[in-house]
């Protein structure tokens, strides 16, 4: 049988501890006028060992017991269920440390590591505490009382560690209730000690481990989880609404192009010209040209060749992934090497080459006709009113077939030589399915979009459809 | 005949001097030596403007020196030591261990005193506040073999009255009945706890030695040493943790986008190199601010503006309460933060409730005199004319 693996903060005990830190340096006075002093009142633990009290007193009954003194000590632990939130709620921060030199001994001014803390949602519970002073006479009470009771209005604050991520540290001692002496009024024969007892409660957090982990940035956020009335947003509960009407969030808002296996960070209100249209190189944009190294720097450091980019394809679910390198000599791109495997695959036959067929030709700029050569056309060509039925050519010379047959074609169709005449293989205007096509002359895949040709997975990736994995 | 009768008419007989020097003999044969720390009164208290505190002429043990409680607190003792007998039945004690320590709260002493040898000695009778050292309680083996001399053991006198035991057939009492209770460090012995040695060839005092202040002080001080070494300041510490530059300056445009961590343009237009290149903000969470730049960029701490600044340059305006940080964007300084962390310790920190505490302060006045800044609400800026 497996034991549960060993885990102890110090959670309840560094509150303790603060709580004590509270009621310390408290002074009363002896004497008055010129022969006043001022004792420091010691404030500890009331719940202390028998064995280690008895070494305190260097185990002689002739020691001197201290009055006044304070005692602080926990009289009950409750879980709090009025704070209790949701349980299975886990919190992710991105924190960013220094460079830690070892030589030195000390933090540096550029960024080190990089970390993502998963933090899970605490178990409320209150703590009761109670502190007991013990004085020798009613003055010395008030003195002490007068001191500490001015500082609960209603509450002081109270921290159990500065750590940032600690998202439990802070709470408050609120003052519940006093009792003013622990002995009865008349005393009677007896000589009891007196004890001012001031009861406190805190909110408390106790919290499993963190995880810590590599920061990954995974910048897509989902927008709108409440509505305009506060309420939680069932879009963002069901995932098949989400893939339609997420708004997806990213730092600064930026957007990538992918163009050529390289990587340009857009400034959001960068454009690609000519959008929803066959795309030509070079791309042409608009805006500034951003810089990858500040921006990388915001999340961690890129590692080049290992690091990742991820582009959201347009169905929502699928991603082409690639790593990514800084540019030798250029700031604003990143090199940027597709995983073949994430890629599209092709589901047409892949084109020779994209054309304008009315100004390439087989047998002129392109090569002469051939079996299996295949063409994207970027015009119309031919037409049923100019079909060769005379001895008269009317149709394009460079496209006739063997037998003479004239091509009719029109733009965004893809036609294919058949050994005897050039025939539409893909027509654009019957096809309304998404399909992806590789340009064997430059290896870009296309995507038949239902009404045009665009790049499959290269061009533009808005705020939100791309990420960054260091 | 005359009736035979002990009893004398109120007259102390030679019955009552012959009953009297036999008990006195009884405790000089067997009676422990006691060492008697007389109580004198309260200590001097002069002008305390405070009707139920009175100055007293003459310091007597009759006096009272707190007249509302009722109470004394400042005792002053004999420094004389008045050696005496007394007899006791010695009882076992058990230790209370309740949440300040070790108490023997039944190791509570029924003594009797021969009554006149106790008025010869000490010119009264023993009475409550007078303590007692029981000579044959020393204790020689202290757990600190380092002490050199026997820890002696003290107690304090609750109640006096009569001895019931102490009648002889003459009806006349001769025994003295004291109930003591073991010494504390307190206010009210810190005259006898002072001045009176440990032991012999020490300085030590009683306070030294037996009192447990220093053990509980040791205790709270480290209590406090970890408690500030686990919070230092409130807030929380982010002066490990890198910020990134942004671009918040009008020269390099405020747009807030990450700033080139190698190239930045200077007031004069020229390329700064990347340590020039200081973020503007710092991380922001409750009670944060440190006055420290981010990323630990160097800082200049002053009440004035530095000349010519480059950007990102960093200054700690030390007359602003709480101190401010401010960056430099070419154009103006832009504050960062103020310097809000503190000590949660009391009596270390200048938090707002803090700032009214401790506060030594004097305020000039207009005549040329000065008064205490911190004052009681009954007492500032009150009517000369009342004394209270």
């Amino acid at each position: 049988m497996s034991a549960v693996p060993f885990f102890y903060d110090e959670q309840i005990k560094r509150f303790l501890i603060q709580f004590i830190r509270l009621f310390s340096n408290f002074q009363v006075q002896f004497g008055t006028g010129d022969e006043a002093a001022f004792r420091r009142v010691p404030a500890k633990y009331g719940d202390i060992s028998r064995q280690a009290a008895h070494v305190l007193t260097k185990n002689s009954e002739n020691f001197l017991n201290v009055f006044p003194q304070i005692s602080c000590y926990i009289s009950n632990l409750r879980y709090d269920r009025d704070r209790v939130q949701e349980p299975n709620f886990i919190s992710k921060m991105s924190i960013r440390e220094r460079e830690w030199d070892d030589n030195t001994q000390s933090y540096l001014t550029t960024q080190g590591n990089a970390f993502t803390i998963e933090r899970h949602m605490p178990v409320p519970y209150t703590m009761v505490m109670k502190v007991d002073i013990l004085s020798s006479n009613t003055e010395q009470k008030l003195q002490l009382l007068e001191q500490i009771l001015c500082l609960f209005n209603p509450s002081l604050e109270i921290q159990s560690t500065d750590n940032y991520i600690d998202w439990t540290s802070l709470s408050a001692v609120l003052l519940t209730d006093t009792n003013w002496t622990s002995r009865s009024i008349p005393v009677g024969t007896e000589t009891p000690i007196d004890v001012a007892t001031l009861s406190f409660e805190l909110p408390i957090w106790i919290s499993l481990p963190a995880k810590v982990k590599k920061l990954g940035v995974v910048q897509k956020i989902i927008g709108g989880i409440y509505d305009a009335d506060g309420n939680l947003n069932v879009d963002s509960i069901d995932e098949w609404i989400l893939l339609s009407d997420r708004a997806y969030i990213t730092p600064l808002n930026w957007g990538v192009l992918y163009n050529g296996g390289e990587l340009t960070l857009l400034r959001y209100e960068s454009t690609v010209a000519g959008e929803g249209e066959i795309i030509n190189y070079p791309l042409e944009l608009t805006g500034t040209k951003e810089n990858w190294h500040a921006f990388v720097n915001m999340y961690g450091e890129l590692t080049n060749g290992i690091s990742q980019v991820r582009l959201l394809q347009s169905d929502g679910e699928t991603e082409v992934i690639g790593t990514v390198a800084f540019h030798p000599t250029d700031d604003t791109l990143l090199l940027f090497t597709v995983d073949t495997d994430t890629i599209p695959v092709n589901t047409l036959t892949p084109i020779t080459a994209i054309i304008n067929p009315l100004t390439a030709g087989p047998g002129g700029v392109l090569p002469a006709s051939s079996i299996g050569q295949r063409y994207l056309l970027t015009e119309n060509i031919g037409s049923i009113s100019n079909i060769d039925f005379s001895s008269i050519p009317s149709g394009a010379t460079a496209w006739k077939g063997t037998g003479g047959e004239d091509l009719i074609a029109e733009v965004n169709d893809i036609i294919e030589y058949d050994g005897t005449e050039w025939i539409v293989s893909f027509d654009s205007s019957e096809s309304t399915t998404i399909e992806y096509i590789s340009n064997l002359a430059t290896n870009v895949q296309y995507k038949w979009t239902g009404s045009n040709w665009v790049r499959s997975y290269e061009g533009e990736y808005i705020n939100g459809r791309w990420s960054l994995v260091l | 005949m005359p009736r035979l009768s002990l009893w004398k008419d109120g007259a102390h007989s030679n019955d009552y001097q012959f009953f009297d020097n036999r008990i006195r003999e009884m405790f000089t044969t067997g009676g422990t030596g006691i060492a008697v720390h007389k109580y004198l009164g309260p200590q001097d208290q002069t002008q305390t403007g405070d009707a139920t505190k009175p100055d007293y002429l003459n310091a007597t043990e009759e006096n009272i020196q707190d007249l509302l409680f009722v109470e004394n607190r400042d005792r002053k003792y004999d420094p004389d030591i008045h050696l005496m007998r007394g007899i006791y039945q010695v009882a076992d004690i058990d230790f209370d261990l309740s949440q300040f320590g070790l108490f023997l709260t039944n190791d509570t002493l029924f003594m009797v005193f021969h009554l006149n040898e106790m008025v010869n000695m000490l010119g009264r009778k023993l009475m409550a506040g007078d303590v007692l050292e029981l000579q044959h309680l020393k204790d020689y083996h202290s757990l600190d073999t380092s002490v050199p001399y026997a820890l002696k053991r003290y107690f304090v006198i609750q109640d006096a009255a009569r001895a019931s035991e102490g009648f002889s057939p003459t009806w006349w009492p001769h025994l003295w009945r004291v109930k003591c209770t073991p010494l504390v460090d307190a206010q009210e012995y810190a005259d006898l706890l002072g001045t009176i040695k440990a032991g012999e060839n020490t300085d030590d005092t009683l306070a030294d030695m037996l009192s447990q202040l220093d053990n509980n002080i040791t205790i709270n001080d480290a209590i406090i040493a970890q408690a500030e070494a686990e919070v230092p300041q409130s807030g929380y510490d982010t002066s490990h943790l890198y910020v990134v530059p942004t671009r918040d300056d009008e020269i390099n445009g405020a747009d807030g986008g990450p700033a080139d961590p190698e190239n930045i343009i200077g007031p004069d237009g020229s390329t700064l190199v990347a340590t020039e290149t200081t973020p503007s903000k710092d991380i922001v969470s409750y009670l944060q601010g440190d006055g420290i730049p981010p990323n630990g960029h160097p800082v200049i701490s002053g009440i004035a503006f530095t000349d010519n600044p480059t950007v990102g340059d960093y200054v700690l305006r030390l007359d602003y309460l709480p101190n401010r940080l401010f960056r430099f964007d070419g154009r103006r300084w832009v504050k960062v933060e103020h310097a809000r962390r503190d000590n949660y310790t009391p009596g270390s920190n200048t938090s707002q409730k803090a700032s009214f505490n401790n506060n030594e302060g004097n305020v000039s006045l207009d005549n040329a005199t000065s008064v205490p800044s911190k004052q009681g609400l009954s007492q500032g800026a009150k009517n000369r004319n009342k004394t209270t």
